[in-house]
């Protein structure tokens, strides 16, 4: 179950998004999502799945991958989606008992799930395209005006990147850890919610413990391999724009017209 | 002067309780002097608790002696001006790969002690291809880390170390979470280093069969060397290994026992290749 959640893993593969500035796969992830939440018009939706399964085409990301990454979200999903459906007031169109679908609460509730989902697979596409190392350069580069107020900009980035490296390592220890106290008759899975957490306590404390083993065993290894915090660093792949950056950035521009275009001008649903 | 120099050296753990009141002073590493030339190809040896490791942290400027001095290619660890070039002299591989990996693809891990080091962009990618090749590790350049098997991903760590162009290069127990194969793998890629690069290599471990390949061989208890020599004159000690707890290679220990048993077989027999010579040359004589 664990080993589901693609977030914050990367995908090996050869593709023009692999090889865009992680600047560029940013701030198209960042204006994505805000163009998501800007429009609720059903064109602008049709523009944004265009352009999604267009980048996700481009990125050689197997589609199977990304699906397998939304089982995680799915509770979330219907939770959110089942609250939007019967507790929207306005137009009723069904009858069960006591609950009623309205047709706002469906019209948002088919919105909210569009745009949740989308909103996962864009931030998706870009995890899966990008090393966290590049991620993090590119946050580090792109927020570096940020330094001159004394924000600990090279800082963030590396715990980022850290972190990121080290959430298939725990998941998996998790995993481990979950399975050797079932071993031995732990139940994580029967009681009520109370239970259900109390229960949860064998499992994190042996995960904590080895968390902060690790942490302390990688500022070791970091140290003696003469890490010493931004200064006088140098980078193995410094970040230049290139054609296809600025080529990418034009793509995103036209999306985003098109997109505002297609919700203002095609009368909606 | 060789590469590392250890005079008269103390390290003393201090356990606190919970309210951090001295419990008590437990002595790591017992008055250790210990010369190594540039070049050779050491092992230390010993059980758990011996003291190998924390003597290992020394020649890394990680930990400082509480009493003596330790110099590496000449330079005293506790002068902090020299921290840094001590740590790019004397690289450190670690026990587990997975907490000494940084980068989520092999060539920025290895990569990563260059950049520290502030090496030029160009010369960081020649360092990065050169320390996978040398390891035999340059066709996995573009994969996870988390995908590799164990032995492989402790080679990308001594890449990692290697690509900081170290004189020497301590391994801290890098075999002990290995299977035998990847133990074999290592330890391949280590000999090489030494034969072909000529980096001092300090072994620290618990496995006999890794140590046969030393110049010289350390095995230390309760913080200090108690023998040391060659491993032909190290395992010709049997029963001083035994009585530190410590597994002989089977067929040192064979020829042991035949020894024992009264065959003129020689002392400090290592591989089987000596054991059938010296078996052959017993028949010989017995005709």
């Amino acid at each position: 179950m664990l080993r589901d959640i693609t977030l914050g893993q990367y995908y090996q593969a050869d593709s023009v998004i692999h090889r865009l500035d992680p600047r560029v796969k940013l701030g198209t992830t960042i204006l994505f999502i805000i163009s998501l939440f800007v429009f609720d018009d059903f064109w602008g939706y049709v523009v944004a799945a265009i352009f999604l399964a267009f980048v996700v085409q481009l990125s050689k990301v197997p589609f199977r991958f990304m699906v397998k990454g939304m089982k995680s979200i799915v509770f979330l999903l219907s939770i959110t989606v089942l609250f939007n459906l019967f507790l929207t007031p306005g137009e009723p169109i069904v009858n069960i008992w006591k609950l009623t679908i309205t047709k706002e609460g469906l019209r948002l509730a088919v919105l909210l799930a569009v745009r949740l989902g989308f909103l996962i697979m864009g931030s998706s596409v870009m995890t899966l395209t990008t090393t966290p190392n590049q991620l993090t350069d590119g946050l580090e580069k792109m927020l570096k005006p940020l330094g001159k107020i004394k924000v600990p900009v090279h800082e963030i980035a590396m715990m980022m990147s850290i972190a990121l490296r080290f959430i298939p390592i725990l998941m998996e220890e998790t995993d481990k850890i979950m399975k050797a106290q079932l071993a031995r008759c732990a139940d994580f899975e029967s009681g009520n919610l109370i239970k259900k957490a109390k229960s949860l306590v064998p499992l994190l404390v042996p995960l904590f413990i080895s968390a902060f083993r690790r942490a302390n065993d990688l500022a070791m290894a970091m140290e003696a391999r003469c890490y010493r915090g931004g200064e006088h660093r140098t980078k193995m792949k410094p970040l230049h724009y290139e054609k296809r950056d600025y080529i990418a950035y034009v793509i995103v521009v036209c999306y985003l017209v098109t997109a505002f275009a297609a919700a203002r001008l095609i009368p909606g649903l | 002067m060789g590469i590392v120099k250890i005079r008269d050296l103390i390290y003393e753990y201090i356990r606190r309780d919970e309210e951090g009141n001295v419990e008590g002073i437990t002595t790591a590493v017992d008055d250790v002097n210990l010369d190594i030339e540039q070049g050779s190809f050491i092992a230390v040896l010993g059980h758990n608790g011996s003291g190998k490791s924390t003597l290992a942290k020394h020649l890394n400027a990680i930990l400082y002696p509480t009493e003596g001095t330790v110099w590496v290619d000449g330079k005293d660890t506790q002068k902090e001006e020299y921290v840094w070039d001590i740590r790019q002299t004397a690289g450190m591989v670690f026990q587990n790969p997975d907490n000494q990996i940084i980068g989520q693809i092999v060539e920025e891990d290895v990569g990563f002690g260059p950049e520290n080091m502030g090496v030029p962009t160009q010369e960081i990618w020649e360092r990065v291809e050169e320390s996978l090749k040398a390891v035999g590790m340059y066709q996995f350049r573009k994969h996870s880390p988390n995908k590799l098997s164990g032995g492989q991903k402790q080679r990308v760590s001594i890449a990692g170390v290697i690509a900081m162009h170290p004189k020497c290069i301590i391994l801290d127990e890098p075999t002990a979470m290995l299977d035998p194969r990847g133990r074999k793998e290592v330890i391949r890629a280590v000999r090489a280093l030494n034969d072909v690069e000529r980096i001092t290599v300090i072994l620290i471990t618990h496995y006999m069969e890794e140590v046969i390949y030393a110049d010289r061989v350390y095995v230390m208890d309760k913080g200090k060397i108690t023998l040391q020599g060659t491993p032909k004159e190290v395992f010709s000690e049997v029963d001083r290994l035994k009585e530190l707890r410590l597994d002989v290679p089977q067929v040192t220990l064979l020829a042991y026992e035949l020894r024992k048993n009264g065959l003129p077989i020689p002392k400090g027999i290592l591989t089987s290749k000596e054991l059938i010579e010296a078996l052959d040359q017993c028949i010989n004589e017995l005709n």
